[in-house]
């Protein structure tokens, strides 16, 4: 399989399983299982790429820490190459993709009735632009990526949402797309600089990365790429959008979007911000860390004022991207592996979340916080489900968030005590919004009698799943530490 | 006049050769097969222009690689058009030959800008088309809208024809010549008489590529012609005057006046076209004011002519042509006997009539400048020109207003896509020639904007 294009293959095979959509688009019942076929293949060659990454690994490589490579000229005329690369964080990373496909693919089986066919398209697409992401190693093709992504979301919200869904959708594009133009301005600009320095057109990262850039404009460079990442972060102030969007999606979106387009986001920033300007990101360090500790920290205020379920797991998650946030800031090894770690572990709790608010929305047609009650009783399966995944969501150790705050918080304490500390009451405001949630939902009186049916088997399977990997990432995540060690090491400029 | 003279001007006999004929058959014998006729013509003139590499050059009239493309690629614009109006006059009760009659000779006057040597030639040519313009914007006879926007075309016209006239006699009065080549020579010490002369060229120029403030008659005129003609009036009579620009540009290379004169175009454009499309409630206005501001991108283009704007603004001129065909083609699918020109009657389109809405929502984006459309590279090669060229500034102007622009673009798409439909009289069959004229801009579309480098390379073989 070695002579295989793997990672185009990744790339754009959910984009050509579209086309198999096509015969089946007007019949949900034959075309869920084609868009989750071709899902499910995603899956499986990330899993075999995972199995066999140590073999990879040993293999020479064209650069140092990645364990394949592929290479074309695409639009010379610009200088753009259409270069991808997979290393430990990419395959995580793609892994996650290809999993929460899966999730989200299964999660709304029955929810999405209305043109099927358009929205399995469109998560295929989405799919397609995601893996893009992860796997590019030249800064035009992935801005490509990176806007491409956006159309299927835009669409998922806007057709398939609740509520104000047009204008969450909207705000949601337009707060996207002014960090991008920003970042893409920035693109041509290191684009030229070194041009003028080197004499060779290019955008492809590795050749950028030699690129000597003066203070002053490497601020500015780096202010816009931050923006960028910031907004899909989010960062404190730029989050309005987040729980917004995250509300009114459909379950899957929501999914997606928080388990995934918010890691492009920290992904970016790990992959080409701060390696592409190490001067201006080391002085806008305290900015980063005061923005991620005042986003944690309110964030976790404002959910627990929430009454709708949904917005309040949206709030948590910017307070959880805040870890990343500090991890990425401290960029040092231990810290930076947190971050990477907790960024999968966002994606899997904070999906199976929203699958679980999901699932209630289906049965009960609300989300209300105070419409439930006494569901401990009523449906059991569901509310153990729910328990564990608040639990993992409030860092209990044993589960999968722990390891990855704990590292993050580790790695920050040596290099910025104030910032850890002040990350560490972020934990407690989050121990009491889920502790306040679970109690609400779970363990009070009955206040309304809704007519709710427990798990069924897909969902159990579904939940099931989750509940394992996060267990598993709790309790023996060095398979996953091991395997982003050598690129952490070698972006953070420590001996591998 | 030589053989391979002939040779070389046969796109422009058979236009004007089919124009006259169009005229005469109409005349014994009126209909819709002159349609046919014209299309075929066209697809003579256009397979000669790309596949008969054959150049010569006259008095006035130099046929190159350059005007062999850049005519053909007007040529398949003028196609495109005259597939869309085939069934839309029909529907809309607009007989006889002068439609198909005039929008050949409107392709013959684009065929002679863009091989235009001298200065006189260039103007015959601009005005052909423009004259050609005043009558097909106002063909629909009944229409209280078209005739008022056929008078405003006109007026306004005229005017500019007299200004970029006037122009042209400074010019020609400076330097006792119309050669283009002979007065780029003469430009690198212009005087003042000269400059006056270049300045009201551009300023010619600036009312035919709508370019704020010679912008005013956009709007009325979108709205009020029918939409083929609009479809063809906002591609390819402004990628015609691109290439008039393109030609007389050397003659303000050594002017910065005409820098600083481009540079404020620009500025004054991109804000105040897209701006203005933010507030209106209709289509084709909408579609105007944007045309407006995507023509300040190609003003920033050219404004950043010594880095590479020259290949940007061709490039640029393209696919907003190609989207602007798209855009106007579906909405003149979509207009039935009365025009479907309020932006609340595209409600839920997108699912009751997959194709149109599908290219009208790709034209969107692709204006928006979002990958995977040709608009992004487009706005990618325009920003990069900007940049080596120096010009921050503009290039932020540029981008703020780009994200303004992605606003009301996707509005549309949201109406089209994400607000239910109000129980409007069920969507009328597209036949072939409509879903031909919807699905090859579309396609070409998305095919330059995954792998742009043929045309790169084509234009950069052609640009001196």
């Amino acid at each position: 399989m070695s002579g295989l294009p793997i990672l185009s293959i990744l790339i754009f095979l959910p984009l050509a399983g579209c086309l198999l959509l096509l015969p089946v688009w007007g019949r949900p019942a034959l075309s869920r299982p084609v868009a989750l076929g071709i899902a499910g293949i995603e899956l499986i060659l990330t899993l075999w790429l995972y199995a066999s990454w140590q073999s990879l690994a040993a293999l020479p490589a064209r650069l140092p820490g990645f364990l394949l490579m592929e290479d074309a000229p695409w639009i010379p005329a610009f200088g753009i190459r259409y270069t991808l690369g997979l290393d430990g964080i990419s395959l995580l990373m793609v892994m996650l993709t290809a999993f929460l496909f899966c999730v989200a693919l299964v999660v709304s089986w029955n929810a999405i009735t209305d043109r099927a066919g358009l929205f399995l398209a469109l998560m295929l697409i989405m799919e397609s632009g995601i893996m893009g992401v992860f796997l590019s190693l030249d800064l035009a093709l992935f801005y490509l990526f990176w806007e491409v992504m956006l159309i299927p979301m835009f669409f998922l919200i806007g057709v398939w949402g609740h509520g104000r869904k047009i204008y969450s959708t909207i705000k949601f594009f337009l707060f996207t797309m002014f960090g991008s133009l920003l970042m893409l301005l920035a693109i041509v600009a290191l684009h030229l600089i070194h041009a003028r320095q080197s004499g060779v057109a290019t955008f492809g990262l590795n050749e950028l990365l030699g690129t000597q850039i003066a203070p002053g404009t490497q601020l500015w460079l780096f202010g816009a790429f931050l923006l960028a990442f910031a907004i899909k972060f989010p960062l404190f102030p730029l989050h309005t959008w987040l729980p917004d969007a995250h509300t009114d999606a459909p379950t899957a979106g929501s999914v997606i979007l928080a388990g995934l387009l918010l890691k492009t986001g920290s992904y970016g920033l790990i992959r080409f911000g701060y390696p592409l300007f190490p001067q201006a990101a080391q002085t806008l360090t305290p900015l980063l860390y005061s923005l991620a500790v005042i986003g944690i920290i309110y964030a976790s205020l404002v959910a627990f004022a929430q009454e709708d379920m949904k917005r309040l797991i949206a709030y948590s998650s910017i307070g959880h991207m805040g870890f990343v946030a500090i991890g990425i800031a401290a960029w040092q090894p231990v810290a930076l592996s947190g971050a990477v770690i907790q960024m999968a572990n966002h994606g899997v709790t904070t999906g199976a979340l929203f699958c679980l608010v999901g699932m209630l929305d289906e049965r009960a047609h609300t989300r209300e916080i105070r419409a439930f009650g006494g569901l401990w009783g009523k449906i059991p399966r569901y509310s153990f489900f729910f328990l564990i995944f608040s639990l993992a969501t409030l860092g209990l150790p044993g589960l999968n968030n722990f390891v990855g705050e704990f590292l993050v918080l580790a790695g920050t304490m040596r290099k910025a005590p104030l910032v850890a500390a002040l990350a560490f009451v972020g934990i407690v405001l989050t121990l009491i919004y889920t502790v306040r949630l679970v109690q609400e939902v779970l363990f009070q009186k009955e206040r309304q009698p809704l007519p709710l049916a427990d798990l069924d088997l897909r969902e159990l399977v579904l939940l099931s799943v989750l509940a394992l990997l996060a267990l598993w990432m709790g309790i023996h995540p060095a398979p996953l530490l091991e395997l982003i060690h050598l690129p952490v090491q070698l972006l953070t400029g420590g001996a591998p | 006049m030589t053989t391979l003279d002939l040779l070389a001007l046969m796109p422009l006999i058979i236009l004007t050769a089919g124009c006259v004929l169009c005229l005469l058959a109409g005349a014994v014998r009126p209909g819709f097969y002159l349609y046919w006729a014209a299309m075929a013509v066209v697809g003579v003139a256009l397979l000669w222009s790309v596949l008969v590499h054959v150049e010569a050059v006259m008095s006035g009239l130099a046929v190159t690689r350059f005007s062999r493309a850049c005519s053909g690629f007007l040529y398949a614009a003028g196609l495109v058009a005259l597939l869309l109006a085939f069934d839309y006059n029909r529907r809309r009760g607009i007989k006889g030959e002068e439609y198909p009659a005039t929008l050949l000779f409107a392709l013959v006057g684009m065929g002679a800008t863009c091989a235009a040597s001298n200065l006189l030639m260039l103007f015959l040519g601009l005005e052909a088309f423009t004259f050609a313009f005043y009558i097909m914007v106002a063909v629909e006879r009944d229409s209280g809208r078209g005739g008022e926007a056929g008078l405003k075309y006109l007026l306004n016209g005229t005017l500019s024809a007299a200004v970029m006239g006037m122009g042209m006699a400074l010019v020609y009065a400076a330097c006792g010549t119309l050669r283009l080549a002979e007065l780029a020579l003469a430009a690198t010490q212009p005087d003042l008489l000269m400059l006056a002369g270049l300045g009201l060229i551009l300023a010619g120029l600036a009312f035919k590529l709508s370019l704020v403030p010679a912008h005013l008659w956009t709007p009325d005129v979108y709205q009020g012609a029918p939409a083929p003609v609009t479809a063809l009036l906002s591609t390819a009579s402004k990628g015609a005057a691109a290439v008039a620009l393109l030609l007389i540009f050397p003659l303000l290379q050594a002017w910065r006046g005409g820098h600083d004169l481009l540079w404020a175009l620009a500025l004054f454009s991109m804000l105040s076209g897209n701006l203005a499309a933010l507030a209106q409630t209709s289509i084709k206005r909408m579609l105007a004011w944007s045309s407006i501001g995507q023509m300040g991108y190609v003003a920033l283009a050219f404004v950043a002519y010594p880095a590479g704007g020259d290949r940007a603004a061709l490039f640029y001129a393209a696919t907003y042509a190609l989207a602007g065909l798209a855009a106007f083609g579906a909405v003149a699918v979509l207009s039935d006997v009365s025009d479907r020109d309020d932006m609340d009657a595209y409600r839920g389109l997108g699912y009751r009539s997959p194709l149109a809405g599908a290219t009208l929502a790709l034209a969107m984006f692709s204006l928006a400048g979002i990958p995977p459309t040709a608009g992004f590279m487009a706005k990618f090669a325009v920003f990069s020109a900007a940049l080596r060229a120096g010009e921050v500034s503009l290039a932020l102007v540029g981008i703020a207003s780009a994200l303004v622009a992605v606003f009301f673009y996707l509005r549309v798409v949201v109406v089209l896509y994400m607000k239910a439909s109000t129980g409007q009289p069920e969507v009328r069959p597209q036949n072939i020639p409509e879903m031909l004229a919807l699905i090859v801009p579309g396609i070409a579309i998305i095919l330059l904007g995954v792998y742009p480098q043929p045309l790169l390379d084509l234009l950069k073989d052609i640009l001196p």
